[in-house]
């Protein structure tokens, strides 16, 4: 959209490959259909069932048992996807963007073919090319893992409620969707091979997990999955779950209606024509290294998004990547995408707020006589009525003692945890330093003060 | 079989045409009522309507056209109008897709291409 008001002549070629259980969708990327959007909803939806029990202790009654239909949650979910996906097609109309929705692919210098649901192939060439084909989610390569485990493709449109649940994996994909699983009403076990949340900051990682530990679900830990089998079919079924241990021999079985599989994503780069141009991609994980201005080693060829090596695989940073790429081709800007401080939240049923540098990082990037760390926990007003946890909820921040104790790392965990870092993030751009912080007067009687 | 048009006015009329051919494509095209000259109060109704009725053809086979008048200029300024509270309309002239999130609203509507789309949309 961004080069279409450039007066650019502008095409999309958008094509989701179904799932192995037969799924698709609309336009708009991950974040829109199977990411983001409909997991910030049922997290809320989770968030909501917490809410109606505390409700009892701040004098509302009622007598019935609250239950919950999965079906309506979904439904209205995917009935706001649908507006979405409805609303892009309009803008990029109304931009004048041609769209397609087709599988691309390169075949040659400067051309792509593509290929419509129906077969029909159309060759178009083009001045330049943007790949931001984003990833999938990854199988495990087990005996049963295609065709009865979901992933988080299938998931946010599962046309049955899903019963009692392995979650396999500890990224936050699966620990997201596992805290709202459980904060539904459901029996969750979550099946970690390792450590939690690889990549963020382990101390925060860990207290994410006992909380969830505390709050009913179940972890199943150094498992991994050998075997799936069908025990039963239905929607939902029942399924067998053979797993072994990743420090010896022990041999564990499970029965669950539903597996879902959330152990990492795959770049979409293998399929698509990129070694009929001279793409280079990094072999081993399907990234593709981009310079600074996401072009990749063929000069008319970019890249932005979840593909990219190194980089952080979030929406607004895409987006922002997009935005500026744009602008610096057809606007003669000069601004470069800031891959640095950029905050991120999970949204687990105790939520994580982070922006910067993890306490490990920060030590081994400034060694760790140059770092002081201030932390604190916290009890939100909110819980102490209903006698919620006293002791969970925790911020830190992390300073670089050499350079005016200027702020480099920010985490917090607590409800509205996202809401609460937005504001911490500009602050740290701009350069905030603990006396700033120390200085600037806190608002009462909310988290954030702390 | 081609397309078929159902002209209706108010709510519970709609809602009954519409039942009545559940199963079909529905494409509905809601407007302000027409006074005795046939011209509606509603400006951009005016404008919308030739540029939809020229498009009509793109409907897939099968597709039910339901015409809505809504009802006089004080009945729609009402927040609590049945066409605000249970369809979610926000103005008119609104084109939708019945039964799925595919709309078009106010000016929307004087886009040929855009009406196109909806029509044709999958």
């Amino acid at each position: 959209q961004e080069a279409a008001k450039y007066e650019k002549k502008v095409m999309v070629l958008d094509f989701v490959t179904p799932t192995p259980l037969g799924n698709s969708w609309g336009l708009g990327g991950t974040c829109v259909n199977v990411g983001c959007i409909p997991k910030k909803l049922m997290h809320q939806a989770a968030l909501l069932g917490q809410a109606l029990q505390d409700s009892r202790k701040f004098g509302w009654q009622f007598t019935e048992e609250v239950q919950h239909n999965w079906m309506t949650m979904t439904e209205s979910v995917q009935n706001y996807i649908g507006s979405l996906n409805w609303g892009y097609r309009v803008a990029l109309r109304e931009k004048k963007v041609t769209y397609e929705n087709a599988y691309g692919e390169f075949v040659g210098p400067h051309t792509v073919k593509a290929t419509n649901r129906r077969g029909v192939e159309k060759l178009y060439t083009a001045e330049r090319f943007l790949i931001a084909t984003g990833e999938r989610p990854r199988y495990l390569g087990i005996p049963g893992d295609k065709e009865y485990c979901i992933s988080s493709d299938d998931l946010f449109s599962l046309p049955y409620c899903p019963g009692k649940t392995l979650v396999v994996g500890a990224s936050y994909v699966a620990l997201e969707c596992a805290g709202f699983l459980a904060g539904l009403g459901l029996d969750v076990t979550v099946m970690v091979r390792s450590i939690l949340l690889r990549g963020f900051d382990q101390d925060m990682a860990n207290k994410i997990g006992e909380y969830m530990e505390e709050h009913g679900i179940n972890f199943i830990r150094e498992f991994v999955p050998i075997k799936v089998e069908q025990i039963e079919e239905g929607t939902p079924g029942r399924l067998k779950v053979v797993a072994k241990s990743t420090t010896g021999n022990q041999i564990i079985e499970g029965e669950y209606n539903t597996v879902l599989l959330a152990i990492g994503r795959d770049a979409c780069t293998r399929k698509i024509g990129l070694d009929k141009v001279g793409v280079k991609i990094n072999e081993k994980t399907g990234k593709i290294p981009v310079n600074d201005e996401e072009q990749t080693n063929v000069p008319y060829i970019y890249a932005v998004g979840d593909i990219l090596e190194d980089k952080l695989e979030l929406t607004p940073v895409a987006i922002q990547a997009g935005r500026l790429l744009a602008q610096r081709l057809y606007a003669g800007a000069t601004s470069k995408c800031d891959y640095v401080n950029v905050p991120t939240t999970v949204f687990t049923p105790l939520e994580y707020g982070v922006c910067g540098y993890s306490e490990e990082t920060a030590v081994e990037k400034f060694g760790e006589e140059n770092i002081e760390v201030y932390h604190s926990h916290f009890w939100p007003l909110e819980w102490t009525v209903p006698s919620r946890d006293n002791n969970k909820c925790y911020a830190k921040i992390i300073c670089n003692i050499q350079d005016n104790e200027r702020v480099i790392g920010f985490h917090v965990l607590g409800p509205n945890a996202g809401e609460v870092t937005q504001g911490f993030a500009a602050a740290i751009k701009c350069g905030l330093t603990k006396e700033q912080l120390d200085s600037t007067l806190g608002i009462h009687p909310v988290c954030a003060e702390v | 079989m081609g397309w078929e048009e159902k002209q209706v006015r108010g709510y519970p009329e709609f809602v009954q045409t519409a039942q009545r051919y559940h199963g079909r494509p529905i494409f509905a095209l809601f407007c302000g009522d027409k006074d005795a000259e046939g011209r509606s109060w509603c400006p951009d109704c005016v404008t919308a309507e030739p540029v939809v009725r020229k498009e009509l053809h793109h409907m897939p086979d099968e597709s039910v056209f339901i015409y809505c008048l809504v009802g006089d200029r004080a009945y729609w300024k009402d927040p609590n109008n049945e066409f605000r509270k249970n369809l979610k309309l926000t103005g008119v002239p609104t084109l939708l897709k019945y039964g799925t999130p595919q709309k078009l609203v106010e000016e929307e509507c004087f886009k040929a291409e855009l009406v196109r789309m909806l029509f044709t949309e999958d």
